[in-house]
């Protein structure tokens, strides 16, 4: 392996491609301040590499966890039958804010709540794979692996003439096969809060790919039961899925937050009609809460009859006594994270507070038990990456892709995130981060 | 039994032209085993078609689109409801009883109702409709009914805090003491008899249906009750819900009759 990336033709298109890529306008929105700041998202060329054998494994593994959250969801708004057998406690779905009273007895086309779902996870020194969280609301990244093959392609084709790898291009064509499994019968858009979405590039770039159209709210309109989309001449054309890559707050301002100016009124109502498809289904949140990742693998003995194939990160709830003593007497070595807060925050080491702030947390966790999960450091292996002219080790982590249509589908790559700052283990994008490519070998 | 004729009315007055506005009403009465509706008519206007179905809760909802510029939109209902049917309201779905257990949006509690709360304590019962009936009781006590002191969005802490306010904030605060007891409660909006506004009261479950309770006038909700919809809290079942491009400042009126219609 190390012989092979040394030979990388690659290497030296690393300044092309990240050229390529700002002139593209892969970029990262966020807000800093109250100001909108656009940041490229540092690519490095050096791929991560997952052995062809590695990779069927994360496969079954990624397939049989993403089927079963989609059973809990589905069992979740209508029957409750896993809450109702003791196996996930009534809080821990009720009093989250994932959870929306507003999606019971709506079932979503053919049943499909997560099509699209984002799993993290790291591997470990100890070579073992590990789950960090599951995305299944709006999860983002797959364009820029795919755009970063295209351009490494095009800088260097005998690299990928010389390995043999998976050629993750199909994700186009896996993502619009998903979003017309479910269509009810119309066309099929990518809704966009807009240019100022951290996500703009990837909604453009996904729309352009599957040939669905780009729209924006205003765009879309809601008449008689059905979903229409404006064309420029003013005619209505029926939509039959809506991908959308707005929050379920946002969606619809008559069904849920009221001063929504992005969202459309009324198109919950269509939806709970099954006169369209939303892609992902609005209240997925109630399975991707940092509380609900303990209970995936329960979830996944439960209702698929199977012994989880990928391991969460060892994971202890506060909630129950036991785990409390065990987070108390182990403070140090846990970190702790707030199951409301995403995209690295509300996360912190034990072992990096102060005494008082230690004191502080204690005494707010005995008083919110059920707003913290604790977990094991995990030492997970340093990716190589190219800093400046040197090859310098970071931490890393990987987002599969999951679709669901007819079955699961894991996309053959991923997004590989990694932390430029050697004593980071944050590797989200809003804080900083680059990215790789990932190569799945394909023998 | 009884037989009510109603008339729910509600007419919002713009100071500017509405180009156009989307609107969803919860103003149907509910059927259920205590009473059932006849000839139940919707007028609006500006008349705009509209489309019918029923939220989470099971709501019936009239809801679309007005796309003619106007500077008043109004709606009215009309219909018969026969009460008292029954004294069970509706048999509970035990697959969503679990939603009504948990503190939701605005009947939450916070320092100054758990303290209320436990004051209680050593006077409740073990039955669990018995702790209900006398925790509306206390609540009827140590309330004050009030007018214009709280608003729609009100929660059950704020307004037990002001010691004051009006049906919806006893039924929230009602709700946030019923789940401290682990009793599954939802809210109701519906009407009484007499000229006014809509009216609030409490649903808690017992032996597999639910039963009304009207904290506000300290009863069980009989047949004066013409139920409209249920929820967590009010926001689950808000009467007229809307958003309009243009239309400036607004007034809304709302006019509700409930007659008892007499045999002669």
């Amino acid at each position: 392996m190390e012989d092979r990336m040394r030979q990388l033709d690659l290497l030296k298109h690393t300044d092309t491609v990240n050229e390529l890529l700002a002139r593209y306008g892969v970029k990262f929105g966020i807000y800093k301040n109250n100001e909108f700041k656009e940041q490229l998202f540092p690519f490095d060329a050096i791929p991560r590499i997952i052995e062809h054998e590695e990779f069927l494994f994360l496969e079954r593994g990624l397939k049989q966890r993403v089927m079963a959250l989609n059973l809990f969801i589905k069992d979740i708004y209508s029957k409750k039958q896993i809450v109702k057998d003791g196996i996930v406690p009534e809080d821990f779905i009720f009093a989250s804010s994932g959870y929306m009273a507003e999606c019971e007895n709506a079932m979503p086309p053919r049943g499909i709540y997560a099509h699209i779902s984002g799993i993290d996870l790291v591997k470990g020194k100890d070579g073992h794979w590990y789950i960090l969280e599951d995305n299944l609301r709006v999860p983002s990244g797959a364009s820029y692996p795919m755009i970063a093959r295209e351009l490494c392609r095009r800088s260097s084709p005998d690299t990928f003439h010389d390995n043999h790898l998976e050629d993750n291009r199909n994700y186009a064509g896996l993502l619009r096969h998903t979003m017309d499994y479910v269509n009810t019968g119309g066309h099929t858009v990518i809704l966009t809060p807009g240019r100022y979405n951290a996500a703009y590039f990837e909604h453009s770039y996904l729309a352009e790919k599957t040939g669905a159209h780009l729209v924006n709210g205003s765009e879309l309109r809601v008449k008689n039961d059905r979903l229409y989309y404006v064309s420029v001449d003013g005619s209505l054309e029926p939509v039959g899925a809506v991908y959308r890559r707005i929050s379920d707050d946002y969606l619809d301002p008559m069904n849920f937050r009221p001063d929504s100016l992005i969202g459309i009124p009324h198109i919950y109502d269509v939806f709970r009609k099954g006169n369209v498809a939303l892609l992902n289904a609005p209240g997925n949140g109630v399975a991707d809460d940092k509380g609900i990742y303990y209970f995936v693998p329960k979830m996944i003995r439960y209702y698929l009859d199977e012994e989880p194939v990928l391991s969460n990160a060892p994971t202890y709830l506060p909630f129950y006594e036991e785990d409390m003593r065990y987070v108390l007497e182990n403070f140090d070595r846990l970190v702790l994270k707030d199951v409301a807060e995403a995209g690295g925050y509300g996360v912190v080491f034990g072992s990096s507070m102060s005494k008082e702030q230690k004191e502080d947390f204690i005494a707010l966790l005995k008083r919110e038990p059920r707003r913290f999960i604790a977990q094991e450091v995990i030492d997970f292996q340093d990716l190589d990456i190219m800093d400046d002219c040197f090859v310098v080790p970071r931490k890393a982590d990987l987002r599969a892709f999951v679709l669901m249509a007819e079955e699961p589908l894991v996309w053959k790559s991923g997004l590989t995130r990694f932390s430029r700052n050697p004593d980071s283990f944050i590797v989200n994008s809003s804080q900083g981060g680059g990215f790789k490519d990932t190569w799945v070998l394909s023998q | 039994m009884k037989k009510l004729t109603f008339d729910y009315y509600m007419q919002i007055d713009y100071s500017e032209t509405v180009s156009s506005c989307h609107f969803t009403i919860k103003c149907l009465p509910k059927e259920t085993l205590r009473q059932r509706a006849e000839n139940v008519k919707v007028l609006l206007s500006p008349d705009v078609p509209y489309n019918m179905g029923r939220d989470s809760f099971g709501n019936a909802q009239i809801y679309g689109w007005d796309d003619v510029a106007h500077t008043t939109f109004s709606f009215r209902i009309t219909g018969d409801v026969y009460t008292g049917l029954d004294r069970r309201e509706e048999q509970i779905d035990e697959d969503m009883l679990a939603v009504f257990r948990h503190p939701h949006g605005l009947n939450r509690a916070g320092e100054g109702l758990f303290a209320y709360h436990e004051k209680l304590a050593g006077e409740l019962q073990a039955d669990a409709y018995e702790r209900a009936l006398f925790l509306t009781h206390r609540l009827h006590e140590d309330f004050v009914y009030e007018k214009g002191c709280t608003d729609v969005g009100t929660t059950a802490e704020e307004a037990w805090k002001l010691g004051r306010g009006v049906c919806q904030d006893y039924a929230h605060i009602l709700i946030a003491l019923l789940h401290m007891e682990g009793i599954p409660a939802r809210y109701v909006t519906g009407m009484i008899p007499g000229e006014g506004a809509s009216h609030a009261w409490v649903e808690i479950a017992k032996d597999g249906f639910w039963y009304g309770i009207d904290p506000t006038n300290d009863i069980p909700a009989g047949d004066d009750y013409i139920k409209i919809g249920v929820g967590r809290d009010a926001a689950d079942c808000l009467i007229n819900r809307g958003i309009m491009h243009g239309g400036g400042s607004q007034t809304q009126v709302v006019r509700v009759s409930v007659n008892e219609e007499r045999k002669d």
